[in-house]
């Protein structure tokens, strides 16, 4: 690792004009994401902007949103009484990833803004076009198991790693950023980006732009829920597959529902169809299966994750079900 | 030192310095100018280093010096013909990808790693294969033989016989992954005085090696080793980073620390080879075993062969006149393996434990009964009886308690919602060893016994069970009692392996206890004292400070005329998730049969950590390569996947606990091996018994249960 | 959260300060002479001018003032610079929990943390949990439970436990259990981990 700079600030306003001030500048929240590739010698930022003691911590309902600052930890938000009340899916899918020590650090930015954990990407010895564009892609025709089925492009099938964003994607929340000119907001499923031609690109917020906050829309959604996340190991694991499952249910007939999945994708995977298919339609298992079904439409496998094309709409069944016994 | 006590006889006498962070492992030593090393690895699998660009982190601030084969610090035996091919810093050859290539050293952490970053090799490339199964595949790649063939009555008996079955199994590459990172402090003095600070499983092995290649007398090389943060079998030998690190002291003149990332704890100190194997099995009706043929191929280096016992269990655990057994390593471009856990043993326990089930399942007999009705009375490959076997009795315990009774010999019989129940079981066995060793009693009036061995303590509790043992023969409280290990300078030890410490090491705490009581008797009676006299009124009726003893042991005929071995059979319940794949032990019943418990805190412990490392091999972990490249892919804790507290559920451990008459003055056998050998058989015929799928490719994760 | 982990902890002064030790801001301040030998590696001690930047920490109720290199982690400033051995590196990328330190009373791996991150925070490591002669409640339960056995993973286990008990994710076994996964143990000792865990609960004493 080099020895870069580090400095520190207090308020988003300087944080934002350091960041510009300097090509090579990144943000340092947590750091669990960003000081681990720097080990790995996959980023080698010159300047850190430790922006921690920056007041973007809160957790409030305002109005009938909640905001979440983008400097609030995972465990912080997962245990919050408000969220844990009001959006419990979001509590439930923070609980599934990490560890509990990664999560008293770990924040909600960062949590948006980590990389992929696709193995050529960490190793800086392999090709990846996402850390070198033009180097190719290691795991297209390698090691994919863990890899994209969904909206992949021809330069990267990495996935994005995270479990809370595949929860704030079926939360229909919005991201607020900030440039020196002043705010602007991203519906959380438009933050992340596919892969496309540009797959050193994770997201779309722009080079001189921080996360400010998190609002997520009141929902119904508290009683019929469930993140279920499916991997190689009973915790502490990334998702083979993950599904976010909540539905709103009125004389037994869905009203609402939401469905998105990780693990799946470079972005967090709406199931925008199933959704739809679903809507008016009676809690069955036989309605889950169709839903299921639509949801795989497009999915295609590469060798090492085919088998996710047979967990991925199983894990969908599962997690409808799951939501759907909850009392 | 601490005032604080032990509240329990049977606490580890090291758990106080473990739980206050005192204990101290070998990167935890300051020693005055202490610098940092780290190694520089090859990026390519085979070839040659055709240019090596040091002068950026030569130029990198705080670095002292740039090592590798174009500046090569002497090593005597290195500059020698013949001996190892992969001799560090003596030759430009790549023989795997990781190897090695240099070291730099700075005076922190942080440079010395900044600057390894900087060095910039060249390489001519060769081809190569790392992947076993095209090796297997490939009529012109080597096979060598690891293992005499073995055959008793009719070769390939099972092929003739009434049921039948021939099945194929495949393990995976592992690795052992302790959680102390590996790595040495060495210190080279003047005069070739040499003190090393060293992560190792035998003290006198690492010196014996040290002072081999660098052609120093043993006396000149203190190892001191007290604190092991886990080994499992790698730290069995002395790796080349090791010896890097030496270079590096010599030519620079100053102590140097290196401690190695868990990336390269994959591809610098071995791993579990990789194992493919066939198993025959004939029976007829009645369920006796007709014929039994187990052949295995196992993983090795191009540089260095590795064998080990993979085809041995076949050859004595079952009741079968027809018996042939075949082993060969075939080399690839990998780095060379070292025994894991069980080792070789646990290799082929896996695959005939799990012919074993689908035997009985063709016969369509429960597998207890069918191990039952085919346990051995004596060992037929020793044609000798065996020193103790209790298996039938361990069998009726664990069945009891795991509920066997609610088993249904029909797969997946047992369904709730999308979980299905099964249960399975296994055998585990491994040889009985007890080796030489020496042991110093020291026996001193203020009441108190010191012993000092220099042994190793990987973790089992060879200090509690050492205290145990001289507690019980001299009635002197544990907490009066200290045992002295991991410095090379003590009375000789072999290395922690094999499950032999307590037995070899054990026997002699026996035996110097045995004399240092008669010589204690006969002090008594010169002073007329009576024969039963406390020994601290003896010394101090004798004006003796203390009085001391070393006695070196080691086992006589008894080996001769019976056959040694530890038991273990292991009961698993699983549930399996139908739709997700998802497969969770749910209860562990373990019977160790392994003669006297010597110390039952640290044994149960023993067979808990056994069952923790089964369940890895079982269900989660394979160190995977792209063999595109030759390199490891999840070389890494969150990618390579051990398991974590929630793959575990409560374990109830057993113990016959009778002692076995002939091995050693205690009774006791080792269990180290035992805890984890057939563990994953267990958990493969019980995902059978849920599912009705024969996983017989590990690790059993949901794409296999799915596919 | 707590309010009081919402305010920044350091005064303006010190924030100053610290901009101030950036190394843009130094080499404005420097003789030119010492730039230019600093370039050159001339002088190791002018190098060290740039590249260090000075912390004030409090470690087990102990307060360290040293200069450090932005780069060095928690851990290693732990280890290497105080020679607090206690907290372990086992992967050195937060894959494996062996360098688990109280943060302010939190958890957290200390290798994914800068030791800079950490100016005006309290650190408390296995070192500082005992109270004096007298062994934490938690120290005590992983002798009695035989909670480990080769040690190293021990220290990370220990000072997660207290905190998994503090933060009462303790409910049931499978609660606990999901809530140290975060602390690998290749020994194996995770059914006594969870033993230990239960009785220092149930125990009630403050931890």
């Amino acid at each position: 690792m080099i020895n870069f700079q580090y400095l520190r600030t207090t308020t988003a306003k300087s944080a934002i004009a350091l960041l510009v001030k300097d090509k090579n500048a990144k943000f340092l929240a947590g750091g669990t994401n960003l000081i681990d590739l720097m080990k790995r010698g996959v980023t080698a930022p010159e300047k850190l902007i430790d922006i921690n003691h920056v007041p973007l911590k809160q957790i409030e309902q305002i109005g009938n949103k909640i905001h979440i600052g983008a400097l609030a930890s995972n465990s912080a938000v997962a245990d919050s009484a408000l969220i844990k009340e009001k959006l419990p899916l979001l509590s439930w899918a923070l609980q599934a990833g990490a560890s509990a020590q990664l999560r008293n650090v770990a924040t909600v930015g960062g949590n948006m803004m980590q990389r992929t954990r696709c193995s050529y990407f960490y190793d800086t010895e392999m090709p990846c076009n996402k850390r070198q564009p033009g180097t190719g892609c290691g795991a297209m025709e390698g090691f994919n198991r863990m890899h994209a089925i969904f909206g992949a492009s021809e330069k990267c099938i990495a996935v994005h790693p995270s479990d809370m964003c595949v929860a704030l994607t079926a939360l229909d929340a919005e991201v607020v950023v900030a440039n020196a000119k002043g705010e602007r907001k991203i519906p959380f499923k438009d933050f992340h980006r596919l892969a496309g031609d540009t797959p050193q690109l994770d997201n779309n917020l722009k080079a001189d732009e921080m996360i400010i906050r998190l609002e997520i829309p009141m929902n119904n959604l508290a009683k019929n829920y469930h993140y279920l996340k499916v991997r190689d190991r009973a915790s502490y694991a990334f998702a083979l597959v993950s599904v976010a499952a909540a539905f709103e249910l009125s004389n037994n007939k869905i009203t609402d529902i939401r469905l998105a999945m990780g693990g799946v994708a470079h972005k967090p995977w709406r199931l925008t169809a199933s959704e739809n298919f679903l809507k008016g339609k009676e809690a069955t298992l036989s309605n889950f299966e169709e839903a299921a079904q639509l949801a795989m439409k497009d999915a295609k496998g590469f060798g090492g994750n085919d088998f996710k094309l047979k967990l991925a709409p199983n894990t969908i069944i599962e997690g409808l079900n799951l939501a759907k016994s909850k009392v | 030192m601490e005032k604080r006590v032990l509240k329990d006889d049977n606490d580890r006498v090291d758990g106080i310095l473990k739980v206050t962070g005192q204990a101290k492992y070998f990167a935890e030593y300051e020693l005055p100018g202490l610098t940092y090393g780290v190694l520089v690895t090859s990026t390519i699998t085979k070839g040659k280093i055709t240019a090596l660009d040091t002068k950026a982190a030569e130029k990198a601030p705080g670095v002292i010096a740039v090592i590798s084969h174009l500046n090569k610090p002497s090593a005597a035996a290195y500059e020698q013909e013949g001996g190892p091919q992969m001799k560090i810093f003596y030759t430009d050859k790549i023989f795997y990808n990781g190897q090695p290539i240099a070291i730099v050293v700075a005076n922190t952490f942080e440079r010395a790693t900044h600057a390894a970053s900087l060095v910039k090799a060249t390489y001519a490339k060769e081809d190569f294969n790392t992947d076993f199964e095209k090796a297997l595949k490939d009529p012109k790649a080597k096979k060598l033989q690891g293992q005499a063939d073995y055959k008793r009555g009719i070769e390939n008996a099972y092929k003739t016989a009434v049921v039948k079955l021939e099945e194929r199994y495949f393990l995976p590459i592992e690795t052992h992954n302790p959680m102390e990172l590996h790595g040495i402090i060495a210190d080279w003095r003047p005069n070739n005085q040499l003190t090393v600070y060293a992560k190792t499983q035998g003290v006198k092995a690492t010196q014996g090696t040290i002072a081999n290649v660098f052609k120093i007398p043993m006396e000149n090389i203190q190892v001191n080793s007290e604190f092991v943060g886990g080994g499992f079998g790698m730290a069995l030998r002395t790796w080349p980073l090791e010896i890097a690190t030496v270079m590096a002291s010599k030519h620079i003149g100053k102590p140097v620390k290196v401690v190695i990332t868990r990336m390269q704890m994959f591809t610098m100190v071995g791993n579990r080879p990789a194992a493919i194997q066939t198993i025959g099995l004939g029976a007829n009706k009645d369920g006796k075993l007709t014929g039994i043929t187990h052949r295995a191929y196992g993983e090795t280096s191009t540089y260095e062969n590795f064998t080990e016992g993979v085809v041995n269990m076949a050859k004595f655990m079952y009741q079968c006149d027809n018996v042939n057994t075949a082993y060969a390593i075939v080399p690839v471009d990998l780095g060379v393996p070292i025994w894991m856990r069980g080792p070789g043993e646990a290799t082929g326990a896996f695959a005939l434990e799990s012919a074993i089930d689908e035997m009985a399942h063709a016969l369509d007999m429960d597998p207890l009964d069918f191990r039952i009705k085919n346990d051995p009375e004596t060992d037929q490959q020793k044609n000798k009886p065996f020193s103790s076997k209790n298996i039938k009795e361990a069998y009726k315990i664990g069945a009891e308690k795991i509920g066997w009774s609610n088993r249904k010999n029909k797969p997946g019989s047992l369904i709730e919602g999308p979980w299905q129940t099964g249960y399975g079981v296994s055998v585990g066995v491994f040889n009985a060893n007890r080796g030489k060793a020496s042991v110093k009693g020291i026996l001193k009036a203020d009441g108190s016994l010191h012993l000092q061995s220099a042994t190793s303590d990987i973790g089992p509790g060879t200090g509690t069970g050492m205290t145990l043992i001289a507690n019980k023969l001299m009635k002197i409280p544990v907490n009066k009692i200290t045992f002295e290990l991991g410095d090379s300078s003590l009375p000789p030890a072999p290395s922690q392996g094999g499950s032999a410490t307590l037995s070899t090491v054990g026997s002699a705490v026996n035996d110097v206890c045995v004399a240092l009581k008669s010589a204690i008797a006969e002090l008594a009676a010169n002073s007329n004292m009576d024969a039963t006299a406390n020994f601290v009124d003896v010394l101090k009726k004798n004006n003796l400070p203390q009085i001391e003893v070393t006695k070196e042991s080691q086992g006589g005929k008894e080996r001769d005329n019976y056959s040694m071995y530890s038991f273990s059979i292991h009961f698993v319940q699983v549930k399996v998730h139908a739709l997700t794949g998802v497969v969770k032990v749910s209860k562990i019943v373990s019977v160790g049969d392994s003669g006297t418990i010597v110390s039952p805190k640290t044994a149960r412990s023993q067979m808990l950590g056994g069952a923790v490392g089964g369940i890895g091999m079982a269900l989660t972990e394979e160190s995977i390569i792209d063999h595109r490249y030759g390199r490891y892919i999840n070389n890494n804790f969150a990618d390579y996947h051990v398991p974590v507290n929630a793959d575990v559920p409560e374990i109830d451990v057993n113990f016959i606990n009778k002692p076995d008459p002939y091995i050693n003055p205690m009774g006791a056998k080792g269990m180290g091996e035992i805890a984890l050998i057939g563990f994953s058989a267990a958990v493969a015929n019980a995902v059978f018994n849920a599912t009705g799928k024969r996983i017989r490719t590990l690790p059993i994760t949901p794409d296999k249960i799915l596919a | 959260m707590k309010s009081s982990d919402q305010k920044p902890n350091q005064g303006d002064s010190r924030r100053d300060f610290l901009k101030k030790s950036s190394v843009i801001t130094a080499i404005a301040l420097t003789p030119s002479v010492a730039v230019k030998a600093a370039e050159s590696n001339a002088d190791e001690r002018f190098a060290q001018l740039f590249e260090k930047i000075p912390l004030e920490l409090t470690v087990n109720n102990k307060v360290y003032q040293t200069t450090v290199e932005p780069r060095v982690t928690l851990l290693d400033y732990l280890r290497e610079e105080l020679h607090l051995t206690g907290t372990k590196k086992g992967c050195d990328h937060g894959q494996c929990g062996a360098c688990t330190v109280h943060v302010d009373g939190q958890r957290v791996n200390s290798c994914l943390s800068l030791a800079v991150m950490n100016e005006g925070k309290k650190i408390t490591t296995i070192e500082g949990l005992a109270n004096g002669e007298t062994l934490h409640p938690m120290q005590a339960a992983f002798i009695k439970h035989d909670g480990f056995q080769c040690g190293y993973c021990t220290p990370g286990q220990i000072m997660s436990a207290v905190a998994c008990v503090r933060e009462g994710h303790t409910g049931s076994r499978a609660e606990i259990s999901e809530y140290m996964s975060g602390n690998i143990c290749r020994c194996g000792a995770y059914p006594n981990i969870v033993d230990a865990i239960i009785e220092v609960k149930e125990g009630g004493e403050k931890v």
